[in-house]
């Protein structure tokens, strides 16, 4: 059974509709990468796109007509520096315009920044960019709807590398104490930090069980298949369950343009008008190619 | 249980803030505490409202996101702790999650200052510059138990973030009967008029600066204190007119980096603002990691003590114009 919030009614999209909203995500980002002057964290944008479709227009509630509505989902976006590709998910779903985004993003006094904040952007349910802090915001937001017998969910956004942060496990640790079901962290398990590959200098294994022994309800997520993503958010546990939920979803850093794929070179940077082109091409070829299985 | 008052009487700051919390607890529903495995008193809280009492265990940075994750939601959470931990471990979720979105949270904390004889890791010297530096906030030292109490009313219609430091908080001697002075965060008190010299303290040196005012005025000194509890903002106006009213006379002295507190953010007023001084001391803990002892020994050690505040008191009234 899915999300039953009345706030997202309308928004029953299928597999293939979120599989066409993510390419339409990607492609907006390789856009503003090709427009922007400066760096954009493209690889760890590109890893989340699916992420952020499969919540923004299939399973969290949100309203972009009434960004207050109490009933919405919250959603922490910890690894903020992925914040552009959650601008444009948001804009697509209706809460800012992608031109604006386009326009201004990056420039002085633009509310579009590297790094989302809450005051100049309402829509953006907490301000982040340094990791590991949006886990105990995320507990106190979802320990406040208990309070208030609030019957929304919050999600929380992490890279895998942010997970080395020690504060994650404090907020993970919290979460499990409070019997937090209400709380869902995703982690977008792309297997790279900025520098180097997962396990080269930083053993991150064995990850799943580092939630589980925090007392985490874990499931595994393909994070590039719409069809995982739905069926782990059709799924989740009810929200008044004592448990809180991880969300391990498998990923490729720099996911559809092949020359950005796993690529350490790609953590961040900017396209020419011919490297624009050719991410295009890549990520037009990975439709092609996957319409034809 | 209301508070019964007789001046000069010894209280628990910590009572205090129990007794506090718990009664605001009814006027604000939307009030929670938070800590990390301190209890300084909060159990009548947590009795009268368990489903608005968090203890995260030791996770001071989880203590400070939970309470911004509240905020967030419309709520007023009063986080409360050790400061040496509580102001460093978490200065950058202070920072980033609290003064960034500016969000209505309390820190208040003991042990600000060498005290309780834990040793330079249980010492908070530095907190005050740490969150000074920080926009939004408002930084406040408060040497009277009973005062803590009104300090936490006023800062409940804040909108933004309010850092509270006390000492050990156990067991301290009220300063001002209540309603004899104006207490009002922002604006710095004079505990004690005088015309010779100004005496700035905040925080436990308050009553000590005021015993030292009374020892100089058996020499025929007249020395005005001011209880500057308020770091920031700061009492601007005040500092100008004492230095106008006191022949430009300044000591400071505060449980506190001597170079980062209150003395600096006096210097930096008198510098901005033209302000004309015939002579300034400042006394406080130098850069030194202050070893054991009991309060009053570090305090003589370290040279602001009693005996260092009269002596430079005495040094500055005499310093020729």
């Amino acid at each position: 059974m899915g999300p039953t919030n009345t706030a997202n009614a309308e928004q029953r999209h299928s597999v293939a509709e979120l599989e066409e909203l993510a390419f339409e995500l990607r492609s907006k980002l390789l856009y503003l990468c090709g427009t922007y002057e400066g760096a954009v964290h493209i690889g760890g944008d590109l890893s989340v796109a699916d992420i952020l479709i499969a919540l923004y227009h299939y399973g969290m509630a949100v309203d972009p007509t009434n960004i207050v509505n109490p009933k919405r989902d919250r959603f922490i976006l910890s690894k903020g520096h992925a914040a552009v590709c959650m601008y444009i998910a948001m804009a697509m779903r209706g809460f800012f315009e992608f031109d604006d985004i386009v326009n201004t993003y990056g420039q002085l006094d633009s509310a579009f920044g590297m790094h989302p904040c809450k005051v100049q952007l309402p829509g953006v349910e907490a301000s982040t960019g340094s990791l590991g802090h949006g886990l105990p915001i995320g507990v106190g937001m979802a320990k406040s709807a208990r309070q208030r017998n609030e019957s929304h969910r919050v999600f929380v956004l992490m890279g895998d590398g942010e997970t080395g942060e020690g504060s994650v496990w404090e907020g993970a640790m919290a979460a499990r104490s409070s019997e937090l079901g209400n709380v869902v962290a995703i982690i977008d398990r792309n297997r790279q930090l900025m520098t180097s590959h997962a396990e080269e200098r930083v053993a991150l294994e064995p990850y799943p069980d580092k939630w589980a022994a925090f007392g985490w309800n874990v499931v595994m997520v393909d994070g590039h298949d719409m069809s995982s993503l739905v069926n782990a958010l059709d799924n989740l546990p009810p929200a008044s369950s004592d448990r809180p939920t991880v969300l391990i979803c498998e990923t490729i850093k720099g996911k559809g343009v092949d020359f950005m794929e796993r690529n350490l070179a790609w953590h961040a940077g900017s396209l020419g008008q011919e490297d624009l082109a050719k991410a295009m091409a890549s990520l037009e070829s990975t439709r092609a190619s996957k319409g034809a299985n | 249980m209301p508070v019964t008052f007789t001046f000069g009487e010894w209280f628990s700051a910590r009572t205090i803030i129990g007794q506090t919390l718990a009664d605001l607890g009814d006027e604000y529903p939307n009030l929670w505490t938070v800590t990390p495995d301190i209890g300084m008193t909060l159990v009548e809280f947590r009795e009268k409202f368990p489903d608005r009492f968090i203890d995260v265990g030791l996770a001071e940075q989880a203590a400070v996101g939970v309470a911004a994750g509240l905020a967030y939601e419309g709520n007023i959470p009063v986080v409360s702790g050790m400061l040496p931990f509580l102001s460093m471990r978490t200065v950058e979720q202070i920072r980033s999650d609290v003064c960034y979105p500016n969000l209505p949270v309390k820190i208040i904390g003991t042990h600000g200052g060498l005290v309780g004889n834990g040793g330079s890791t249980h010492y908070a010297v530095e907190d005050l510059s740490l969150m000074c530096s920080l926009t939004n906030m408002t930084v406040t030292s408060i040497g009277d138990p009973l005062m803590v109490g009104e300090i936490l009313r006023q800062s409940m219609k804040m909108t933004g973030p309010i850092y509270i430091r006390l000492g050990v908080g156990k067991s301290d001697q009220a300063i001002y009967e209540p309603g004899t002075h104006d207490i009002t965060i922002g604006k710095g008190i004079v505990a004690r008029e005088g015309s010779d010299v100004t005496l700035f303290a905040h925080g436990t040196t308050v009553a000590q600066a005021l015993e030292a005012a009374d020892a100089l005025e058996k020499d025929g000194h007249s020395v005005r204190v001011v209880d500057m509890f308020t770091l920031k903002p700061i009492d601007a106006d005040l500092i100008e007119k004492c230095a106008k009213e006191t022949g430009g006379r300044f000591v400071v002295v505060e449980d506190h980096l001597a170079y980062g507190g209150l003395a600096s953010r006096i210097a930096d007023v008198v510098v901005d603002r033209g302000i004309h001084l015939t002579a300034f001391e400042r006394l406080g803990i130098p850069q030194v990691f202050a070893g054991f002892g009991s309060d009053e020994e570090l305090r003589d050690k370290h040279g602001y003590g009693l005996s260092a505040t009269v002596a430079a008191t005495q040094r500055v009234i005499a310093a020729k114009g």
